[in-house]
C-alpha cells in the first residue's frame, strides 16, 4: 500500500476524532455560550473508563472486562455523570472564571490518573489494547476499519447535533447565551439548560473517546495533556463557532496542516524540530483566524434556514440570513 | 394578586439605590412610577423580580414573600418585565424569539428532540399565540428578521410580546416608550390599557410623563431610593414638591 | 521544617509569576495564557547567555528579563492591539494562540533537553531543623526586591498611578487625561519582564525545560484564583500561600499530588468565594 494513502487514512481518522470533539465542543461554546477548557479531562475519563471496564490489565486491581460495545455505552454514561458533577458547582461561575475552573478540573482528573496507579497503572499507562475486528483485519489494512468507525461515529454525532440544533431544545441554549437576562425574565431555568447542554457533550465525548485509545493502541496519563483542549478549541474557531459544519471542516484542515509535517523525510535529529512546528502552526492558525475571519470559514449563518412563521410546514417569507455569531465578536460572545 | 414593596432598602457600595422604600402595585391596575434619573426605578424592577437582592425589607406577591427568590422563579409566578435596553435573543428572527418565550418546559427537553415524549400538543397554540401577537403589535412583516437588525422601538415592542407570550399576571416595563416613535406612542398607550383590561396588572416606568399621564391610574414618583409623592395622575401632576424636584429636573 | 524554606522558595517565585499575570489582566482586561511561555523564554533566555556569552547570572538574568520585556510591548501591539475591540474572550483566545507559538518557536531555538543553570549556591546556613543556602536567599531577596518596586511604582510615580487609574476605570482614565497607549505599554514592559524574572528565578532553583510554560501558566492561574485575578496585593499573598500549600501538602499527601493541591485551590476557592479569597465582594453582573 503506497504510504499516502496511509497517510491520508491517519490524517482523515485523526480529523475526525477531533472533528467530533469539536461538534461536541460547539454544543457547549456555540450554543450553550458555554466556554469550556475541561475537553481533555473528559475525554480522559471517557477513554480510561473504556480501558479499564474492557481491557484485560495485568496487576491492575479492577477489570472486569466487558463486552466492547457496553464499554462504550459505559464511558459514555460514566463521562457525562462526570460532566454533571464538574457542571453542577461550575456552572455558575462566569466567564474566564468558568473557563479557569472547568480548565482545572481537566488537570485534576489528570492528576488523578497518573497518581492513581491501582487501576490505571500511572504515567506508565496500559498498551497493546484490543481493538473491536481486530481478528478479522489484520495489519496495516486495519487502519481502514477504524476509520470505517470514526466515520459511522462523525456522522452519528453530527445528526444527533443537527436534530439537536433544530429542536426546542437547542433554540432555547442559543436564546440564553443571546441574552441571559432576557431567558430568565420569561421564565426559563437558564442553569438547568446550561447543565444538560454539558451533559450531553460529556456523553459525546465520552463516547468518542474509545475510538482514540483504538487510535492509539494504549493510554497513559500524558494522551490528556491540555492540547487536545486547545486543538479542539481551535479547530472550532477555525470552523466556525456555532456552525454545524464548521467543526469537522476546521479539524480537517488543522490535521492535514500539523500532520502534513509528518511527510517531510528527515532524520531522528530534525524529527523533534519539525515537530515543534505543531504548535506553532496552531497557534498562529488560532491568532489568524480571530483578527481576520472571526466568524470562521464557515459562519453559522449557513447552517440555519429562516424559521418560519407559520409554523409546522408553510410557505416561507423571505427574509434575509440570520448569524448565529456576531459579526466581529465571533469568540466573544459570552455573556 | 397585588405587589407589596415593603421598606426595602438596597445599596451598592456605598450608595443607597433604595431607602427604606415601600409601595404598591395594585392588581388590575396600571401603575406607573416616574422620577428622575438614579431615583431608584430599574433597582425597584429589578429588586422585584429577583435580578438584584435587596438588603432589607420583603417583597411579597399577595401573601408571598418573594425577595429571595431567583429570576426564573419569579418570572413563573408570573411577574414579567421588559428592560430598558431590550436585547432580546439577538442571532434568532423575532418568530423564533416568540417561539422560544412560548415554549414549555416539557417542549424543551432534549429528549422531545429526538422525538422521545415529545409534547402531543402546545406547539400549535404557541406559534398561533405569537402569530397573534405579532398582528396585534403590527410586528408581523417584520416576523423574519434577526432580532439585533430591529430598530430600538421594534426591539422593544418585541421584548413586551415575548412576555405577552408567557401571559404573565403582572408586567413590569422598564421605558418602554423610550425609542418608540412619537406619533406611536398614544397608540402604545391604547395597547397597555387593552391589554390591562384583559386582565395584565401592569408596573411601567417611564420619562414621558403625557404618555404616564395617559396610561396610568396611579403614580408613584420616586427620588433618591425614597417615595416622593402617590396618587391619581392628575393629583401627582399638581403636587408641588413633585413639580419641582421632578419635573424642574427634567425640564 | 525544610518544607517550609522549600514552600517560601516556591511561593516568592510563584508570587513574582502571578503579580505580572495579574497586572495585565488588570490593566489590559483579560487572561494572558501567554503569560507562562514568557515565562518560559526568561528561563531560557538566562540560560543561554549564561552559557553562550559566558556572562554571571545577574547579568544573564537582567538580558533575559529586559529582552522579554521589550517582547511582551511588541507582541501586544501586533497580536493583542488588533483584536482589542472584540473583547476579553477572543483576546484570551489569541493569546492561547501566542502561547502555542511560542512554545514552538522555544523549542525550536533552545535546546529542548532539562537543563540547569551552571550555578553555585554558596554555603549552607544552618536553621536548625532545616537549612537554606545563601543563593536561594539571594532569591528570595531578589523576588521580594522585584515586588516592593513594583509597589513603589504602583504608588510613588506618575506612570504608577496612571496604570492604577486605567485598571479601575479605564474610560474614565482616557478622560482625565491618562495616556492610554503609554500606560498599556508600560503594563506589557513590567509585565513580561516579572514573567522572565520569574523564570530565570524557577529555572535557577530548578531546572530548565520545554514544558515549563505550561506547568507555571497553571499554577499562575491558581494564585490569581486565589488572590483573585486582578487584585495585584492578593495575588502575591495567595502565590506565597499556595507555594506553602503545595510544599507543605507533601507533609501528608503524596508528592504526586503537589501539583494537584493548586488546581484543588482554584476550585475550592471559586466554589466558594467566585470573586477569589482577597477581592472584597463586588458583583457587577449586567442585568439590563
Amino acid at each position: 500500500m503506497p504510504g499516502w494513502v496511509l497517510f491520508v487514512t491517519g490524517v482523515l481518522t485523526l480529523a475526525g476524532i477531533y472533528g467530533a470533539l469539536a461538534m461536541a465542543l460547539n454544543l457547549e461554546a456555540g450554543w450553550a455560550g458555554l466556554w469550556d477548557l475541561g475537553t481533555a479531562g473528559l475525554f480522559a475519563v471517557g477513554g480510561y473508563s473504556f480501558v479499564i471496564l474492557t481491557a484485560e490489565i495485568p496487576e491492575v486491581s479492577f477489570a472486569p472486562e466487558l463486552p466492547m460495545m457496553a464499554g462504550v455505552v459505559a464511558a459514555g454514561l460514566i463521562t457525562a455523570v462526570v460532566a454533571a458533577m464538574i457542571g453542577l458547582p461550575s456552572l455558575r461561575l462566569r466567564g474566564e472564571y468558568f473557563m479557569i475552573t472547568t480548565f482545572a478540573f481537566a488537570e485534576v482528573i489528570r492528576h488523578l490518573i497518573t497518581n492513581e496507579g491501582e487501576i490505571t497503572r500511572g504515567s506508565s499507562g496500559i498498551s497493546g489494547l484490543e481493538r473491536p475486528f481486530d481478528d478479522l483485519v489484520s495489519g496495516r489494512d486495519y487502519n481502514f476499519v477504524l476509520l470505517g468507525i470514526v466515520v459511522v461515529a462523525v456522522i452519528a454525532v453530527y445528526l444527533v447535533l443537527r436534530q439537536t440544533a433544530k429542536s426546542p431544545f437547542g433554540r432555547a441554549l442559543r436564546a440564553l447565551r443571546d441574552n441571559e437576562a432576557a431567558a430568565l425574565a420569561l421564565g426559563k431555568n437558564v442553569t438547568r439548560q446550561r447543565l444538560k447542554a454539558f451533559v450531553l457533550a460529556g456523553l459525546i465525548i465520552g463516547m468518542i473517546a474509545p475510538i482514540y485509545v483504538w487510535y492509539i493502541r494504549s493510554i497513559f496519563p500524558h494522551l490528556y495533556v491540555s492540547d487536545i483542549t486547545f486543538v479542539t478549541w481551535t479547530a472550532l474557531v477555525v470552523g466556525g463557532i456555532g456552525s454545524l459544519r464548521g467543526p469537522l471542516l476546521g479539524a480537517l484542515i488543522l490535521m492535514s496542516v500539523t500532520e502534513a509535517t509528518h511527510f517531510l523525510q528527515v532524520d531522528a535529529d530534525k524529527a523533534t524540530l519539525i515537530a515543534s512546528f505543531h504548535p506553532i502552526i496552531i497557534g498562529v492558525a488560532l491568532i489568524a483566524i480571530l483578527r481576520f475571519r472571526p466568524e470562521g470559514l464557515l459562519p453559522a449563518r449557513r447552517d440555519y434556514p429562516v424559521a418560519r412563521p407559520t409554523g409546522l410546514g408553510g410557505a416561507e417569507p423571505p427574509g434575509p440570513p440570520r448569524t448565529l455569531v456576531p459579526q466581529g465578536d465571533a469568540a466573544g460572545g459570552g455573556h | 394578586m397585588r405587589i407589596v414593596v415593603d421598606d426595602v432598602s438596597k445599596a451598592y457600595g456605598g450608595l443607597a439605590a433604595l431607602k427604606n422604600l415601600s409601595l404598591t402595585v395594585e392588581a388590575g391596575a396600571i401603575t406607573a412610577i416616574i422620577g428622575p434619573n438614579g431615583a431608584g426605578k430599574t433597582t425597584l424592577f429589578n429588586a422585584i423580580t429577583g435580578f438584584d437582592r435587596i438588603d432589607e425589607g420583603a417583597i411579597l406577591l399577595g401573601e408571598r414573600r418573594i425577595d429571595r427568590l431567583s429570576p426564573w422563579r419569579i418570572a413563573r409566578l408570573g411577574i414579567g418585565r421588559t428592560f430598558q435596553t431590550p436585547a432580546g435573543f439577538g442571532t434568532m428572527s423575532v418568530w423564533e424569539n416568540l417561539l422560544t418565550a412560548g415554549a414549555s418546559d416539557e417542549s424543551e427537553r432534549v429528549l422531545a428532540a429526538f422525538g422521545v415524549r415529545r409534547p402531543s400538543k402546545g406547539f400549535d397554540d404557541v406559534a398561533a399565540r405569537a402569530a397573534e401577537l405579532l398582528e396585534r403589535l403590527e410586528l408581523a412583516h417584520l416576523a423574519s428578521i434577526p432580532v439585533e437588525e430591529l430598530s430600538a422601538g421594534d426591539a422593544k415592542l418585541l421584548e413586551f410580546a415575548r412576555q405577552l407570550m408567557r401571559k404573565p399576571e403582572t408586567l413590569l416595563l422598564d421605558e418602554p416608550a423610550a425609542g418608540v416613535a412619537p406619533d406611536r406612542i398614544a397608540e402604545l398607550s391604547t395597547l397597555l390599557r387593552e391589554f390591562n383590561e384583559e386582565g395584565i396588572t401592569i408596573a411601567v416606568i417611564d420619562h414621558n410623563l403625557s404618555f404616564v399621564l395617559d396610561t396610568a391610574s396611579r403614580v408613584w414618583v420616586l427620588a433618591s431610593g425614597e417615595v416622593l409623592a402617590e396618587g391619581k395622575p392628575h393629583e401627582v401632576a399638581k403636587d408641588k414638591r413633585v413639580l419641582e424636584t421632578y419635573l424642574g429636573q427634567v425640564a | 521544617m525544610q518544607n517550609i524554606v522549600f514552600g517560601i522558595l516556591t511561593g516568592s517565585t510563584l508570587a513574582v509569576a502571578t503579580v505580572g499575570f495579574a497586572l495585565v489582566r488588570q490593566t489590559e482586561g483579560f487572561v494572558n495564557i501567554a503569560h507562562g511561555q514568557y515565562l518560559a523564554l526568561g528561563a531560557f533566555l538566562g540560560l543561554f547567555f549564561m552559557e553562550s556569552w559566558g556572562v554571571s547570572v545577574f547579568l544573564a538574568g537582567f538580558l533575559a528579563v529586559v529582552a522579554v520585556a521589550v517582547l511582551g510591548v511588541v507582541v501586544a501591539r501586533l497580536v493583542f492591539d488588533p483584536v482589542r475591540e472584540r473583547g476579553a474572550l477572543v483576546l484570551f483566545f489569541s493569546s492561547i494562540g501566542l502561547a502555542y507559538a511560542l512554545y514552538g518557536i522555544n523549542q525550536v531555538v533552545f535546546d529542548p533537553a532539562v537543563r540547569a543553570y551552571p550555578v553555585n549556591f554558596g554555603k549552607n546556613i544552618d536553621l536548625g531543623s532545616a537549612s537554606i543556602t545563601v543563593g536561594e536567599l539571594v532569591v528570595i531577596g531578589i523576588a521580594a526586591a522585584s515586588v516592593i518596586l513594583l509597589h513603589v511604582f504602583l504608588t510613588r510615580t506618575t506612570l504608577g498611578t496612571w496604570v492604577r487609574a486605567v485598571a479601575a476605570n479605564p474610560e474614565l482614565a482616557e478622560v482625565r487625561g491618562v495616556r492610554v497607549r503609554l500606560t498599556s505599554g508600560v503594563v506589557w514592559f513590567i509585565g513580561a519582564g516579572l514573567a522572565a524574572l520569574a523564570g530565570v528565578l524557577i529555572g535557577v532553583l530548578g531546572t530548565v525545560h520545554s514544558e515549563i510554560g505550561w506547568a507555571n501558566i497553571l499554577m499562575i492561574l491558581a494564585a490569581a484564583v486565589v488572590g483573585g485575578l486582578g487584585n495585584i496585593y492578593g495575588v502575591i499573598a495567595a502565590g506565597l500561600l499556595l507555594g506553602l500549600a503545595m510544599d507543605l501538602s507533601t507533609l501528608v499527601i503524596p508528592t504526586e499530588y503537589r501539583l494537584t493541591v493548586a488546581f484543588a485551590a482554584i476550585i475550592i476557592t471559586l466554589l466558594l468565594r467566585p470573586e477569589g479569597l482577597f477581592t472584597v465582594a463586588r458583583r457587577k453582573e449586567e442585568v439590563a
